[in-house]
């Protein structure tokens, strides 16, 4: 069994497996939610899982519109949800 | 001897790569996927002998692969973002973002293996967290291990909803309902085109019989046509229809879910042809896709194109026509080397099951009974369909374009991937005509193929 990365989402501690994505690991933990959107403040999560739709948008270290179903987990990675268009 | 540049490591992409290593040219694959294996054969970092269970033919997949890996000719970039390409005068450039890093490719020579991605439909409620699509959910068992819910409904049309509730099923999940909006398998009255298809009958046989052992009855001419979120703002409910032949509602129930996988077929990723400047068409199935010649050259000479790219086919087709892209490309280069009759015969045996199945599986106009004005068409620019409605009535727009225009439908991050065909069928169906050629290639085109990186913009782009 392979040991967990450690991350964190919006402050709170998360765990993935190696090679998963952001948007993964956050599904498994139950977190749907990713972003809000611009407009509407609708709130968004992942949808094509494979980086075609920018659905998934989340804030990952400080820069923004970076596609959490594509993003492997890094540890420490400091994931925020993302709220409009993070310009 | 020139590389021979070849984009997509998927059934196509591989089996180009074999083939133009083995004429002899020297090869550079690229992936913006961290692994080798395209969608079919998607992933994960744990040891690939332990992921058989979640793949009807991981065998071939992991045969191409370790070749790919042992051949001395072929160099592999995983994780090589092209957000940029352009063409002229003979010379292609491929802006590429390698692990961090921007790289510049100028070559001659292309193969483009690009595949495609789950086509969707509008609906009320297709926006909630929770309703994905089947690739979606497919995409996070194969290539993460994560289960996207615990009771998934599995919906729309077409034989790629077999593999997705087969792997929900094995990987411990629970498929509350398998829906089929056309009326039966209607490919099995093929019976010739299936004899010499055989593998593909025993390929549907695997995954109905997980399906069945799942307790699951498929049922056909049933689709879902709206999703409903709880207090929590999750998915909550579907209302599933029972539909007519031509889409529309006879009656509907509502069932409980947390997940939806919904979809459609497929849509080409013609992104990078498209930018390259690649003659685009329309399929039988109304997608665009990348024109090839027989030896699979695209418009301009010395860019060729294979698999879902040139036409929505499954992964066999993709590796014959894969196989006679790379001989080409090696040609291309100065490899001696020709196309044989038997790579022709089995592409046009591959080509005859597409056929067969793209016809069985329509996508009927009814569907846009569906959706009310509120519902989101553009998720990105969050457009409903009364603001598209607007547009026409009384802004005047009288096709898809300008009805882009007037409401940036279309024009967000995903840059119409995602509403793109439907907006052309939307806008036609609004104003009583049906969509041209022309409309339906002008939805796909792309100035840039992904999004500017921030970093490349910070570096003085
Ligand atoms: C999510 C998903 C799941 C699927 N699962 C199945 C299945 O289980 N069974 C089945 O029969 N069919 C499945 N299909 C259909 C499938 O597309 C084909 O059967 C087969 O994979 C097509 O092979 P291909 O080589 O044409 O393309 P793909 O396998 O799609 O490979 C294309 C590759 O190109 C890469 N690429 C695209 N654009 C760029 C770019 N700009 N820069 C860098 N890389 C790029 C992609 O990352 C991808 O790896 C699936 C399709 C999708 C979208
Ligand atoms: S879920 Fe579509 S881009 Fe990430």
């Amino acid at each position: 069994m392979q040991s967990n990365i450690e991350f964190t989402f919006d402050g709170q501690k998360m765990l993935a497996l190696p090679g998963q994505s952001v948007g993964a690991a956050l599904l498994a933990a139950n977190q749907r939610t990713l972003r809000k959107t611009r407009f509407n403040q609708n709130e968004r999560g992942v949808f094509c899982g494979i980086g075609i739709c920018f659905d998934c948008l989340v804030v990952i270290n400080g820069v923004g519109n970076q596609r959490a179903c594509l993003i492997e987990v890094t540890a420490g990675m400091n994931v925020q949800t993302q709220v409009g268009s993070h310009a | 001897m020139h590389n021979v540049v070849i984009v997509g490591a998927g059934p196509a992409g591989l089996s180009a790569a074999l083939a133009a290593a083995a004429a002899g040219a020297p090869v550079l694959l690229l992936d913006s996927n961290q692994r080798l294996g395209g969608q079919y054969w998607r992933n994960s970092s744990q040891p690939i002998e332990s992921q058989k269970d979640q793949h009807f033919d991981l065998d071939t997949g992991m045969l191409l692969m370790n070749a790919v890996k042992a051949r001395k000719e072929i160099t592999v970039w995983n994780g090589a973002q092209i957000w940029s390409a352009s063409h002229k005068d003979g010379v292609n450039t491929l802006r590429v973002l390698h692990q961090g890093e921007e790289k510049i490719i100028n070559t001659a020579n292309l193969v483009l293996c690009t595949g495609a991605y789950d086509r969707t439909l509008p609906f009320p409620g297709w926006d909630i967290p929770g309703v994905m699509t089947p690739g979606g959910v497919q995409s996070l068992i194969k290539g993460h291990g994560v289960l996207a819910g615990n009771k998934v409904v599995v919906a729309g049309s077409g034989p790629f909803l077999l593999p997705v509730a087969a792997g929900i099923i094995k990987a411990g999940g629970q498929v509350v309902e398998l829906l089929e909006a056309n009326k039966s398998w209607r490919w099995l009255l093929s019976p010739l085109t299936l004899l010499e298809n055989i593998t593909k009958l025993k390929e549907a046989f695997y995954y109905i019989k997980t399906i069945s052992q799942g307790k699951v009855r498929a049922r056909f001419g049933v689709a879902v046509i709206a999703a409903h979120k709880g207090v929590d703002g999750k998915l909550e409910s579907v209302d599933v229809a029972t539909i007519k032949r031509n889409f529309k509602v006879k009656k509907t129930r509502n069932v409980k879910c947390d997940v939806a996988a919904i979809g459609w077929g497929f849509t080409a990723d013609t992104s990078l042809a498209g930018a390259l400047g690649c003659k685009l068409k329309v399929a039988k199935d109304k997608g665009v896709v990348a024109e090839a010649d027989s030896n699979q050259q695209s418009s301009i000479p010395g860019i060729f194109v294979a698999g879902e790219l040139t036409g929505i086919g499954g992964a066999e087709l993709s590796m014959a026509e894969g196989v006679i892209a790379g001989i080409s490309a090696a040609k291309f280069v100065g490899c001696k080397v020709e196309i044989s009759k038997a790579h022709k015969k089995r592409r046009a045996k591959k080509q005859r099951f597409a056929d067969a199945l793209i016809k069985s599986y329509p996508v009927k106009s009814g569907w846009l009974t569906w959706l009310k004005n509120e519902t989101t068409v553009c998720r990105c620019e969050e457009v409903s369909v009364g603001n598209l409605k607007y547009a026409i009535e009384e802004l005047g727009a009288t096709d898809s374009r300008t009805a882009k225009l007037f409401t940036r439908c279309g024009m967000g991050l995903c840059q119409g991937r995602v509403c793109g065909r439907s907006v052309v069928d939307l806008v036609a169906a609004e104003l009583n005509i049906s969509p041209t050629d022309t409309d339906r290639i002008s939805a796909v085109n792309r100035p840039i193929i992904s999004p500017i990186p921030l970093g490349v913009l910070a570096a003085g782009e």
